[in-house]
Order: C-alpha cells, then structure tokens, then sequence
C-alpha cells in the first residue's frame, strides 16, 4: 500500500521566554493510505503538537513531514494551506462547527472552501450524510442536536473533500459512553468502507481499540 | 467561491451589532444628505428668489468672494445717484442685506433693508396685505414667512434686539422674506449711506451687457453681477461652502468608518474561534478578508439603505415644521452611498487583515 504520511527525525522545540521545550524529539512514523491509526500518550507528551504539525497548522523546528508525496515541513504558511484545504481533514474534541450555520451549511462551507464540483459534491455529500446516518439533521443548528450528532456533523464536514487523512483530536473527548461508541464506529466504518485514513489522537484505550495500530508516545518520543 | 451564508448568518446571529453599526453608516449618509441637502436647498430658494426680483444687474463693491457671502453694508449709496445718470439705466435701487441667527434655533435669516418707493419701481413688489413699513420700528414680510411663523399683521417680532411690527404682506416672493427701511437699518448698524448693493433696472431698448459696460467705463472696479446668472451662482455656492461640504463628507465617512471598525473589531476578536476553524478547514486569508468584507458591506449597505429612509423622512418633517429647504439630489444621494461602501471597505479591513493574520492553532484553542 501507499505511504501516505511518513515523518522523519521530526522534531519541535518552543520557545518560553529563555527556556527550550522539546515538544518533539525526533519522530519517525509512516503511515499507510486506508490505515487507522491511534496514537496515545499521556499530558504534555506532544501528541498535540505532533497532531497540528501532521495538520499543517504548524511548521517543525527541523526533519521532514511527507503527507501524500509532499514535504510540508518547509512550506510558508500559505502553501501549508493549501495542502490543509487539499488534503487534510480535522476532526476536533469540542467539534468546532459553526454555530450560526446548520449542518448543510457547515458541509457547504467546507464544500466552498476546497472548491470541489458542485453535483459532484452534491453526491458526495448525500452519500456521507447517509453513511453518518445525518440526512435527517441537515437542517438543525448545533445548539439543536447532541454532541454525538455534532461530532458526526465534523466527521462529515471533515470528509466531504475526500481528504487524504482525517486528524482525529480527541474525538471522543466531549462525548458520553454511549454517543463516544457511535463516533467511534462511524469512523471504524469509513475506515472499512471508504478506505478513509484516520489518525486519532486519544487518552482512551477503549477508543484506540477500533483502530488497526496504536503508536504510544512520551516526552516526546514514540516509544511503542 | 465565498460563503454567503456565513455572511448572512453573522449578521442576522449578531442583531445589537448589526443594528450598531447599521446606524453609524445611516448616521454619516444623513449627515451628507441632509447639510447638503439643507446647504444647497436654502441657497437654491434663495438663489431662485434673488433671481426673480426684476432687476437686470447687481452693482457692488469689489473684495467678496462670492455673492452668497456678501453680506453687511460696505456700499456708499453715493453709487446709487451716480448710476441713474449713466445712460441705458431706468431705475435703481439700494439694497441692505443683514443676515441673523434664526429666531427658530437652526440656520440664518437675511433682512433686506429697502427703499420701498424706488424698489417697487425696480422689482414690482406689491403689498398685498396691510401697508408698507414706515421709518419706524415695522417690516413687511411674504405670505410664506406668514405661514410658516403663524404671524398676522399687527404682530411684533424681534430683530436687532428691538421689536418690530408687520405692518403688510408683499408679493411676489423675491429677495429676503423680512423687509425694512433701508434708513431705519443703516442707522441700527451704524452704516449711515451705506448699502449692501444697488438693483439696476435697465431701459426696454438697452441690452444688460451694454449698461454693464458704460457701468464698468464710468465707476471701474466695482463687481457687476447679471441677475439671470444668479440662479447658477447660488447652485454652484461659494468655495467656502462647497469646503464646508467636503468636510462634513470626510467626517460622515471617518464617523462610518470608525463604527464599522469598532463593531468589526469587537466582531472578530468574539469570532476567534470561527477564524480557527476557517483556517482548519484550509480556508486562505483571501476567504477570511472578503467574507469578513462581505460581512461589512452588506452592513453598509442596510445603513445605506437606512440613512436614506431617515434623511427622506427628516427632510419631510424639516420642511414641514420650519421654513427650510432642503434639496436632495440624486447626485448627493450617490455620494452619501458610496461614502457607506468606502467607510464599510476600510473600516473592516483592519480587522479583516487581523483576522486573516492569526496563528490557526492559537484561534482554533480560543475560549
């Protein structure tokens, strides 16, 4: 299969007034395209930090992140949008929907800014609302669903672009048991069916059950 | 392709804001409407009455800028004699101008002070109503200054601190709408033969243009105006005026602008974390400063809307319950709008450019 994220020697460090934090000391994973990956760790090991870079949002102090054949790690920061508006999807802890918009305008606005063919999107979009089991909430603000059915909303504005990776932050995170096993099955499931690539950032073990690969980090570093 | 619905959204999900900033444009296109509007309609009415008042030529000393500042008695009326005897001219007559504050708190009144005998020969005033002011404390005003003062003759009103009685009505309606003796007006001002500018009728067989210049041959360096020109000498206003204007457009649009600035501003910093989610979602910061100017131009374009409803409904109400004139031109109306879309233009695009510059992951974790 496809390596369809690879990071070598990634490494981060802030800086806080005159104290260096090595956020990220070295990172090497590869991902393969259709994989599910989780990745675990405790506070403050960089699991964050690794998920914003592997998002573009952030550029590495040093090494490289390959995300479809492209090295972002040296990109601007308009051309790291690009590759975020092209090829990567989030899907965050506290769901980040637009709370003005209903759950057709938030995939639409998503659909707008990747710029994607209308009827093909048109299609593309029934098609996830089904999958996601949303065609009877397309017309309902967030104040006026569960968080469950919010965080299915993000899932399917994440993927209604058919990006190449969904970053999972913590999907779970804001859920109860119940609404949290039905995330975590909608997104098993576009894993199994569509081939969807997911890395999950998650304290959960019960969590990083669903998925095929679990990389654990501390300090830092990938130790398992 | 920009989000519309965004846009619309915001500005509906937002109503205090919205409103806010709606009448902060509003207010600086009624402010453009409604000065202008007042501005030019007053001298039009007056501009319109001084061209009607029979004469063929304003004689005047020189120095004033303009005619619509020439006000006060600086004219020995020396030149009166000396013009009836220079060939060509019929009648003439005298004229004082004194411009007051309005006794009804907003703008001026100009009182003219007249030798009635020699002015009916010019202008063919006529009272209607009463007889004509003595060299006593009397004046004689048109039916509108009547109507709008809900005055009868037999009543005071004051002027030059002294109270005067209307002792007649004139038509038609020309020069200013209080009249009085020009002696009487000297004599309170301190201006004894003196006048603001002499009426010149010319004879039936004499053009204006050769009176004008057998005038200009026998007392050179005096200002001639023809009284046809004096319609488009009042539209156009004097320098001092149209200057006027052009700083009350630049305060409208610095007003605007500064509103929508602040509202965008506050606006912005409240939506930190929708900007997170934009840039999340890969959107560059083309998407986020024309959404946010789509956002701040359609609020622009409500006040637009707005201020011309209340510039309308504020003219109606003015020239309803005052004397004044107010006239809104298309022209003017256009300016007022684009002055809007400018204010809403600049004033988001500070917070536009702030929004569009933010780190993605700091907004993206705003609470």
């Amino acid at each position: 299969m496809k390596t369809i994220l690879k990071t070598v020697d990634l490494k981060m460090t802030y800086q806080l007034g005159k104290v260096s934090v090595n956020a990220l000391r070295g990172i090497n994973l590869e991902v393969k395209e259709g994989e599910f990956v989780a990745i675990m760790g405790p506070s403050g090991c960089g699991k964050s930090t690794l998920l914003h870079i592997l998002g573009a949002m952030l550029k590495p102090s040093s090494g490289q992140v390959l995300i479809d054949g492209e090295d972002i790690s040296k990109m601007n920061e308009a051309a790291r949008t690009e590759v975020r508006r092209r090829k990567i999807g989030f899907v965050f802890q506290k769901f980040n929907l637009f709370p003005t918009l209903t759950t057709e305008g938030n995939i639409k606005l998503a659909e707008n800014i990747r710029r994607n063919g209308a009827s093909k999107t048109s299609a593309k979009r029934d098609e996830i609302l089904k999958l996601l089991n949303l065609e009877k909430r397309l017309h309902h603000k967030p104040i006026e669903m569960s968080g469950g059915e919010q965080q299915r909303v993000a899932i399917a504005r994440a993927l209604v672009s058919s990006p190449a990776i969904i970053l999972a932050d913590e999907p779970t995170g804001n859920l109860d048991s119940e609404n949290s096993q039905i995330v975590l099955n909608m997104l098993q499931k576009l894993n199994q069916q569509l081939g969807q690539t997911i890395i999950m950032i998650t304290h959960n073990s019960e969590a990083a059950a669903v998925a095929q690969q679990t990389v654990y980090m501390k300090d830092g570093q990938i130790v398992q | 392709m920009m989000d519309n619905s965004l846009v619309a959204t915001n500005v509906r999900q937002r109503p205090l804001r919205t409103l806010i900033s709606v009448v902060g444009v509003a207010l600086g296109v009624v402010l453009i409407v409604l000065v202008v509007g007042l501005s030019r309609g007053m001298l039009k009415e007056q501009g319109r009455r001084n061209s009607n008042v029979g004469a063929e030529i304003i004689f005047r000393r020189p120095g004033a800028v303009s005619f619509t500042s020439n006000f006060g008695l600086s004219l020995p009326i020396q030149y009166a004699q000396r013009l009836s005897t220079i060939e060509g001219i019929e009648n003439v007559s005298p004229v004082g101008q004194y411009l007051k504050p309005s006794d009804q708190g907003f703008g001026a009144e100009l009182i003219d002070g007249i030798e009635y005998e020699s002015y009916a020969k010019v202008s063919n005033i006529r009272i209607v109503k009463g007889k004509s002011f003595s060299t006593g404390n009397e004046v004689i005003v048109d039916p509108t200054y009547v109507k709008n003062r809900k005055v009868k003759l037999g009543d005071s009103i004051e002027l030059f601190g002294k109270k005067f009685t209307i002792t007649g009505i004139y038509e038609p309606e020309i020069g200013s709408r209080i009249k009085m003796n020009l002696s009487l007006m000297q004599s309170i001002l301190n201006a004894q033969d003196r006048a603001t500018f002499v009426l010149v009728k010319c004879k039936t067989n004499f053009t204006e243009q050769n009176v004008a210049a057998e005038i200009n041959q026998q007392l050179p360096g005096n200002q001639l105006l023809f009284v046809r020109d004096l319609q488009e000498l009042y539209e156009k206003g004097s320098s001092a005026l149209n200057t006027f204007l052009s700083v009350i457009i630049v305060i409208s649009i610095v007003i605007s602008t500064l509103v929508i600035m602040l509202a965008m501003y506050t606006t912005i910093t409240e939506r930190t974390r929708e900007i997170g989610i934009l840039k999340s979602l890969g959107a560059p910061k083309r998407f986020i400063i024309v959404t946010i100017e789509k956002e701040a131009l359609l609020i622009s374009l409500l006040g637009i809307v707005f201020g011309y409803v209340v510039a309308l409904a504020g003219r109606f109400l003015i020239t309803y319950y005052t004397p004044l004139f107010i006239d809104i031109e298309t022209k003017w109306m256009l300016v007022a709008g684009l002055c809007g879309i400018v204010s809403g233009f600049f004033g988001a695009l500070y917070p536009a450019l702030r929004a569009a510059n933010q780190d993605p992951i700091k907004a993206i974790s705003y609470e």
